[in-house]
């Protein structure tokens, strides 16, 4: 059950865009949908929420082919856009009105919604009053307002400030808690880290890699040690021939290539009575695997 | 269904709340309420606007004294016969004792008439209601010296009567000034409301709040709902706008005046009705075309060059109606009131000229109404591939290769 994507296709023209790409979400969380501009994700998210139609493969949801219809779905795009003219509580109404949530409903919606996001006072306002980060928090309303099973968040994040982007996160922490299944594309991979715990990456409109976050960072090598010190460890790390990433105030990021590298350079330090306050041995980023996988 | 009346409500209260609707509705509704008060607004600036005080000097005796018959004839001038001379005259109208002034004498064996003004301007010409008076007054001198008797006069100058006939079974009547009016008036309402569908999809697609709109609901609705929304509106701003014109005729302007300026007998409930169908299907025709331009462009400043094209096709359709309707029982008149860009405009005043011979006024409709559903599901399947292009504008070939997708 849930949202299932099999052998997904999509041509424009002469370009494969998206091909045959395949995954599902069976229970509630964020699954992350990663890849460079171009790679394929926003046609991916049009097709499962059936604004574009697909040229082969079978989009289900709850076993039923998806359709704009049968799908409660709610979608905030990568393009923001709100009607600058228009009151922003009627245009949450609209939207409100067209999934088919009655007027007292709505109200109460908007109104608890309004709250969560701090932006109850702006509601009698036209949005183009509004600064672009309480649009986008305007247009997050309209996403979820109609209480959807499946919430498409493309690049939730861009744009807001430290405090927005905490306030968004616990409200996306609060719909998975209440059962919603949550795609979600991003160019921020600690935010995909934090939430996400399955990923898709996409490359050219080719899946590069899959599968449940952790279980991926595992299957790398450890690739740096971090060591912070109350001394300059320059000379051991020459001595061993390894590479430093980054180092201030005696902290260091030092690359290796395998764990052994590492525990050598600590059996040095503590042989020669360096104080070692941190040894971390760590296993490559989602950062440095997007990067490894869709990098040129 | 229900979202195609929820996007047509939000639609029309856009439009009703925008100020530059407000405003140019309010422009028009005055410009009409002050055109139809000119005549009273110039007769309140002139003191004694019907009566231009005017001197005549018959130099010669030209008249042989008979000058002042001329107040029996019906002009609009105070006439005031008097022997000054052209000195003496310039002083009267420099005083403002009189406004104008003629001075009749005889050149060679010319009658040489003088109007004499204090200013000529472009517009200034002798008075050709007075010349012809005095002519007719001159003529009537001559005859009676001549002594004819009753029946001679008579003969000299008949009175023809004038009739015109036609060969053809179909006979065409009405107020060609009213038509045109008519045909003007449905053509604007049409091409302006037409017109803002176009520009409300555009806008949409730039401020990019298209993309949620396509997720909440089907382009199926989105198209029909907003057309029907602007429709509607277009509707109401149009009856008023008649309304008001109607009311500012009977209340502003001299009945009689009127009625042998338009000829209002041929305006009946029936065309009514038929000018209020064709404007909503001759506005559907056309305001879902627009959806199609629109749907294509990215740019704001690109959509008046998408929709070139509808605008001129809805000014051949307009031309096409005006230019036959010189000789409305012409096969061609015919042709254009069937013809489904061109009969919104022309089969009303058809109508009006009791040319409404029922087949065809059916198959007109039917050929429209099968215009709009045709032009209805290509708009539809072109805007739902369209809308979502945010690239340069979609060339012919585009939209073409669009339509022709079978997995669009």
């Amino acid at each position: 059950m849930g949202l299932i994507l099999k052998n997904v296709s999509k041509t424009f023209g002469n370009k494969k865009v998206v091909n045959n790409i395949s995954f599902k979400l069976d229970k509630p969380g964020v699954y992350g949908l990663l890849g460079t501009n171009g790679a394929g994700k926003t046609t991916t998210i049009r097709m499962l929420l059936g604004i574009i139609t697909k040229d082969s493969g079978e989009i289900t949801w709850n076993g039923r082919p998806v359709s704009r219809e049968s799908v409660n779905f709610g979608y905030l795009p990568e393009e923001r856009g709100v009607y600058p003219k228009v009151k922003i509580y009627d245009q949450l109404m609209y939207f409100a009105e067209l999934k088919g949530v009655s007027k007292d409903k709505a109200a109460l919606a908007i109104e608890n919604i309004a709250k969560k996001l701090k932006v109850t006072e702006y509601l009698q306002m036209p949005a183009e009053k509004l600064s672009k980060g309480n649009q986008q928090k305007i247009q997050f309303m309209t996403a979820i307002i109609h209480d959807p099973e499946l919430v498409v968040l493309d690049e939730p994040f861009s744009g807001l400030d430290p405090v927005n982007t905490e306030i968004l996160k616990n409200i996306i922490i609060d719909l998975v808690k209440h059962g919603k299944y949550v795609i979600m594309s991003a160019h921020q991979m600690a935010t995909i880290e934090e939430f996400c715990s399955e990923i898709l990456i996409l490359n050219k409109g080719n899946t590069v890699l899959q599968g449940n976050l952790q279980e991926i960072k595992k299957s790398y090598p450890a690739n740096r040690v971090q060591v912070d010190t109350k001394e300059n460890i320059d000379k051991y790390i020459e001595g061993l021939d390894l590479t430093v990433e980054n180092e201030h105030d005696y902290q260091y990021t030092i690359k290796i290539k395998d764990e052994k590298e590492a525990h050598t350079l600590l059996d040095k330090l503590i042989k020669d009575g360096i104080v070692v306050n941190k040894f971390e041995i760590m296993r490559p980023t989602l950062n440095d695997i997007f990067i490894e996988k869709v990098g040129e | 269904m229900r979202n195609i009346f929820t996007v047509m409500k939000f639609t029309m209260r856009d439009m009703l709340k925008r100020k530059s609707f407000i405003i140019s509705t309010l422009i028009m509704l005055v410009l009409i309420i002050v055109g139809f008060n000119i005549p009273n607004i110039i007769n309140s600036i002139s003191d004694n606007p019907s009566m231009e005080h005017i001197l005549l000097v018959d130099k010669d005796n030209i008249f042989e004294g008979n000058l002042s018959l001329l107040n029996n004839f019906d002009l609009n001038y105070d006439i005031e016969i008097a022997d000054d001379t052209f000195n003496q005259i310039k002083e009267k109208i420099e005083n403002d004792e009189i406004d104008s002034a003629i001075i009749i004498e005889k050149e060679n064996n010319n009658i040489k008439i003088r109007y004499i003004v204090e200013n000529t301007s472009i517009m200034s010409t002798v008075p050709e209601d007075l010349t012809s008076s005095l002519n007719a007054l001159y003529s009537n001198i001559q005859i009676q010296k001549l002594g004819l008797t009753e029946e001679q006069l008579q003969l000299i100058s008949p009175n023809f009567e004038l009739v015109l006939e036609q060969t053809s079974n179909e006979e065409a009547s009405g107020d060609v000034f009213v038509i045109m009016l008519i045909s003007i008036v449905l053509f604007y309402a049409i091409y302006f409301c037409a017109y803002q569908v176009s520009s409300s999809i555009t806008t949409e697609k730039t401020s990019k709040i298209i993309e949620t709109l396509v997720t909440s609901t089907s382009p199926r609705n989105i198209v029909l709902g907003k057309t029907l929304g602007i429709g509607l509106v277009g509707l109401m701003q149009l009856i008023l706008i008649v309304t008001t014109a109607y009311i500012s005729a009977k209340v502003f302007i001299d009945q009689e005046l009127l009625n042998s300026v338009l000829d209002m007998s041929n305006i009946t409930i029936f065309l009514g009705v038929i000018t209020i169908i064709y404007f909503i299907l001759g506005y559907f025709t056309y305001a879902l075309l627009y959806a199609l331009t629109g749907s294509t462009v990215s740019k704001p400043e690109d959509v008046q060059q998408a929709n070139t094209p509808i605008a001129f096709l809805s000014l051949i359709g307009f031309y096409l109606s005006y230019f036959t309707m010189m000789n409305p029982t012409s096969n061609l008149n015919l042709f254009v009131s069937l013809f489904p860009l061109s009969s919104p405009f022309c089969m009303p005043f058809r109508v009006m000229m009791g040319l409404d011979n029922p087949l065809y006024l059916v198959l007109s409709l039917v050929i429209l109404i099968i215009t709009i559903l045709v032009i209805a599901k290509v708009t539809i399947k072109i805007y739902s591939s369209a809308i979502l292009n945010y690239g340069t504008r979609l060339s012919f070939k585009d939209i073409i290769n669009i339509y022709k997708d079978k997995k669009n």
